[in-house]
């Protein structure tokens, strides 16, 4: 018996050593982040570093006095919020017919949906560009809004798929005995009934919408469609070097609403991320 | 108010065979119960009435027009199904209202009428929660009450008491059966029950494997039983089955014997029920088995030979095991059953 | 036995009057039955058709031109021939799979024995949030964030000096296989969440009894998780692992922001690769050659192992 209880204890500190040493892989670089963003620009690159600078504002100061931060979390938040629309109203009847129906080609559809998650960016890379170049939209968030609702849609289709096929068979046909056509009982059974599962969709698509980098680099080249992500590749130009007092106060911007956001969805999250492959 | 009729419907799951060549008339107003052991297909021909589910092959027709390219919505169908199937997202008073909503009924109806099925199955106060907050019965009668609350051509309940205790179950039986003489609609109703078989059925529908045993009043269910599988599945305990050997007007069997019509001869089987056998007599020369008091009837068994006979004693009965007995079957309540399992009847 | 029928007035709950609605019933038309879920698929597989097909083919039709601005030059399988014998080709090939694979290694393994640490901790909630910490910034500020700890801000050197690993500041950048590494730091730090995020429900999710049958049986804990616990959740590992392993294939941010592909093309990646070729140098037609060897790659990739970790995750 005390041995038992001595092992349990030897193994308890081996955990919370382990897991402690991760805590502060993660916590001290973000941290360190922060700081960043409040000292001064002089006390970014040094000789040396400073771990204790002195607090300053200047990043706050100069990102709304140079840079249009509202224009770019604007734009962020238009095209991301658009895509996601976009994505759930193509994405949700496509999950219903592949988890609902019988059908021929059922399963090679279904997987060629998913294997578009599977396509490198740089692969569409050139030909998207000039799609976009002949139909004008270079440099619009509209082209943004396009190209990340495809990025997504294997993704939304997926993780929906997955919760409406939890959804036992019996309720449609009560709803059908009920008198219901089939796209009613989408709007007022289905959808409903798997709701968790369309949220955790939506938020995960927004989060790679924030995050997608190369598509948003080759179509936006001004104000009028730089996000939060490109943006700060663009604090790098100019005589003053990459400006990171500023990058990291923007980083954070986009970090706090992410963070809820996951906060939300936390018991769906190993659900979405698998694109509803695992069940948590 | 429709008739039903069922010709020849085959329902194939690949290689399966879930429901073989049914062949069914069901009257204008009648209550139909289909009764068989689980897995028999009894589910799957409601769902052909109702239009969830193709035929693979056979026409039905509801109300003199056949049906096969109506859609369910279209057919004015109203089922109990058997995992209840409520909409979670909705209150149960939405639950109710949904069919209403769906088949364009006045909105001013709606409520008098929500509330008047919710009182029928005691569901009064649990109208504003959701099924995920009802106890597996309170579930149930919610989804009685959302088939019961308009009136279709035909009622498909699908074991709708199975998860009521006994009480409850007993007073919704009357209240389904009243409804259903009052309303006059076509109901098909699946039960296990055999006593909600009996109290409830116009006609009862007995069905093994896919297959129709025979169809019947419950009387004619209880008292003709056309097959070794319908006798064995009705009664409670069922009849005793005893194989033996018809010769000369006699049947006998390990401990057995009993005078039995000419015509029957051969290797037979012998059915009497519990209840048409006596304590004292010689038909049966064996030893007791085990002694069962219920209350107002005590279960004797008997071990005669290598058969185990259910006998229904007297309530006060009673008897230590192994000790000598004798049983006498009542002539007149004896069936014969050839070696296929059906029934011999005279040449009459 | 029927005295306690109950006391609500019995009978009917409709009006005497069926309720059969005016209009005749619909026959469902056989073909548009059929029709139907195609239907609902048509607007999302038009979309995804657009994205892929349309431009696979457009990369298909460029990779045979030598395409100088405006000025599209046939070439046929020019392109082809010369970027198989392009040193830099291969090397980003080889790149991606060495860093890749040295990334997701790693980030397995530390997943899964943080994992293993982590579900049946009574903090679990706590450790998820801070470990997943590192996966909500944006790629692109995390390439930033080891970016300046690396090389502008010294602060990694600086740590190391002070607990005596190197003398003096290191170069990141100079060496190959310190580039690399940077590259292999800021995925891990990323992604690990990732992994770990899904590991933990997986391990949540399974039946207690089993674990608890065993620790009756007298098993150990890591006894438990090895025999038992780590083979339930192999179908999940196995999709895990395949999605992260195709987003590491994918690898772009990190590579623009931190390295560029210094010294000599030693952390160049596929993507930064075609990149480069199409947007640096605006070689279109060979970055578009490139492509289509990447999308073949791509192809065979998911119809294997997307296909069978799918499968199976499913069951
Ligand atoms: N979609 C299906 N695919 C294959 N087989 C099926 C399908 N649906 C039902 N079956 C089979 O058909 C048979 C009849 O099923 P059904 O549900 O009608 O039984 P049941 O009489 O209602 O049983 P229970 O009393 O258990 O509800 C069963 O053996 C079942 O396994
Ligand atoms: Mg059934």
């Amino acid at each position: 018996m005390a041995t038992a209880r001595k092992s349990r204890g030897e193994s308890r500190i081996l955990r919370y050593l382990i897991l402690g040493t991760w805590a502060l892989v993660c916590l001290l670089p973000i941290l360190w982040f922060l700081s960043i963003g409040f000292r001064p620009r002089t006390e970014v690159i040094t000789p040396e570093p400073i771990y204790w600078p002195t607090f300053s504002l200047d990043a706050w100061r100069l990102l709304l006095s140079d840079w249009p931060i509202a224009k770019y979390l604007l734009n962020s938040v238009l095209a991301v919020g658009g895509s996601v629309v976009i994505s759930l109203i193509l994405g949700i009847p496509a999950a219903y017919a592949l988890s609902r129906y019988e059908f021929r080609w059922r399963e090679d559809i279904g997987f060629y949906i998913l294997s578009t998650r599977m396509m490198a960016p740089a692969i569409v890379a050139v030909p998207i560009f000039f799609l976009f170049r002949s139909m004008g939209l270079l440099d619009t968030i509209w082209a943004l809004m396009l190209i990340y609702a495809a990025v997504n849609l294997s993704l939304v289709i997926w993780i929906i798929r997955s919760y409406m096929l939890d959804i036992p068979k019996e309720l449609e046909d009560a709803a059908r005995t009920d008198g219901a056509s089939d796209l009613r009982i989408l709007w007022e059974i289905i959808i409903p009934a798997c709701l968790p599962g369309i949220i955790t969709a939506a938020v995960i698509a927004a989060i790679f919408a924030i995050n997608e980098f190369l598509f948003t680099l080759l179509i936006a080249s001004t104000a009028n469609a730089y996000t939060m992500s490109v943006a700060l590749a663009n604090f790098t130009g100019g005589s003053d070097g990459i400006i990171y007092n500023a990058i990291a106060l923007v980083s954070f911007i986009a970090f706090v609403p992410i963070l809820i956001l996951v906060i939300l969805i936390q018991k769906h999250l190993s659900r979405g991320l698998t694109m509803g492959a695992v069940k948590g | 108010m429709a008739s039903i009729h069922l010709q020849n419907i085959v329902k194939r799951y690949g290689g399966f065979v879930g429901v073989q060549n049914m062949s069914l008339d069901i009257a204008d107003e009648e209550f139909l119960v289909l009764l068989g052991p689980s897995g028999c297909g009894k589910t799957t021909t409601m769902r052909m009435i109702a239009g969830l589910e193709e035929p693979t092959e056979g026409q039905i027709v509801i109300g003199g027009e056949v049906v096969n390219d109506i859609d369910a919505r279209d057919r004015d169908v109203a089922m109990v199904f058997q995992g209840y199937a409520l909409y979670p997202n909705m209150s149960i008073y939405e639950n109710i209202r949904f069919p209403l909503r769906m088949r364009g009924i006045p909105a001013s109806e709606h409520d008098a009428r929500i509330r008047k099925a919710a009182e029928m199955v005691e569901l009064g106060s649990f109208l504003d929660r959701k099924p995920g907050a009802l106890s597996g019965g309170q579930r149930q009668r919610a989804a009685l009450a959302r088939a019961v609350v308009r009136q279709p051509q035909v009622f498909l309940m699908d074991e709708p008491l199975s998860n009521l205790d006994a009480k409850l179950r007993q007073s919704m039986r009357v209240q389904i059966k009243h409804m259903q003489r009052q309303l006059k609609v076509t109901t098909v109703y699946v039960t296990h029950d055999q006593i909600e078989a009996m109290t409830l059925a116009d006609r009862i529908v007995i069905m093994n494997k896919g297959a129709i045993q025979q169809v019947g009043t419950p009387d004619e269910i209880y008292s003709d039983p056309a097959n070794t599988f319908v006798a064995g599945f009705i009664g409670s305990p069922p009849m005793n089955l005893i194989q033996g050997t018809a010769r000369d007007g006699r049947f006998t069997a390990p401990g057995i014997s009993v005078p039995c019509p000419r015509f029957v001869h051969g290797q037979v089987t012998l059915g009497v029920r519990p209840e048409d056998c006596h304590v004292g007599g010689d038909n049966l020369q064996g030893q007791v088995y085990g002694v069962e008091p219920t209350g107002d009837v005590t279960y004797l068994t008997v071990l005669g030979g290598t058969n185990k006979i259910e006998v229904k004693a007297a309530r006060d009965y009673r008897s230590d095991i192994d000790v000598a007995i004798g049983i006498a079957f009542d002539p007149a309540h004896l069936y014969f059953f050839d070696e296929s399992g059906q029934r011999i009847r005279g040449a009459a | 036995m029927r005295t306690d029928a109950p006391s609500v007035p019995a009978g009917g709950v409709a009006s005497a009057t069926p309720d059969r609605s005016g209009n005749p019933p619909r026959r469902r038309s056989p073909a548009l039955r059929k029709a139907f879920p195609y239907l609902l698929l048509a607007p999302a597989m038009i979309y995804l058709l657009a994205i892929t097909l349309y431009p696979g083919l457009f990369a298909i039709y460029q990779s045979l031109f030598v395409v100088k601005f405006l000025n599209w030059t046939w070439t046929g399988l020019g392109n082809y021939s010369q970027i198989l014998q392009d040193r830099e080709f291969w090397a980003a090939l080889g790149n991606t799979a060495l860093i890749g694979g040295i990334s997701l290694t790693l980030q397995t393994a530390i997943a899964l024995t943080l994992a293993y640490f982590a579900y049946r901790d009574p903090l679990i909630r706590g450790w998820r949030i801070i470990f997943l910490m590192p996966m909500l910034f944006m790629p692109s500020a995390v390439a930033f964030i080891w970016k300046l700890a690396f090389n502008d801000g010294r602060v990694i050197s600086d740590l190391l000096m002070s607990v005596g690993l190197v003398d003096g500041n290191v170069d990141w950048l100079a060496s190959v296989w310190l580039a690399r590494m940077t590259l292999i730091v800021a995925d891990v730090w990323q992604w690990t969440p990732f992994l770990f995020i899904i590991f933990v429900a997986a391990l949540q999710g399974q039946d207690q009894e089993i674990e608890e049958a065993a620790r009756l049986d007298g098993a150990s804990w890591p006894e438990i998780f090895w025999n038992i616990s780590l083979p339930m959740m192999r179908p999940v590992i196995v999709v895990a692992v395949t999605l992260r392993g195709i987003d590491i294939t994918t690898m772009f941010t990190n590579v623009f922001v931190m390295t560029q592909g210094t010294p000599g093309g030693a952390t160049e990646t596929m993507s930064y690769f075609i990149y480069r070729q199409g947007f640096r140098m605006f070689n279109f037609g060979y970055a578009s050659a490139a492509s289509v060897l990447m999308l073949i790659l791509t192809i065979i990739i998911a119809q294997t192992v997307v296909k069978r970790a799918f499968h199976s995750g499913k069951k």
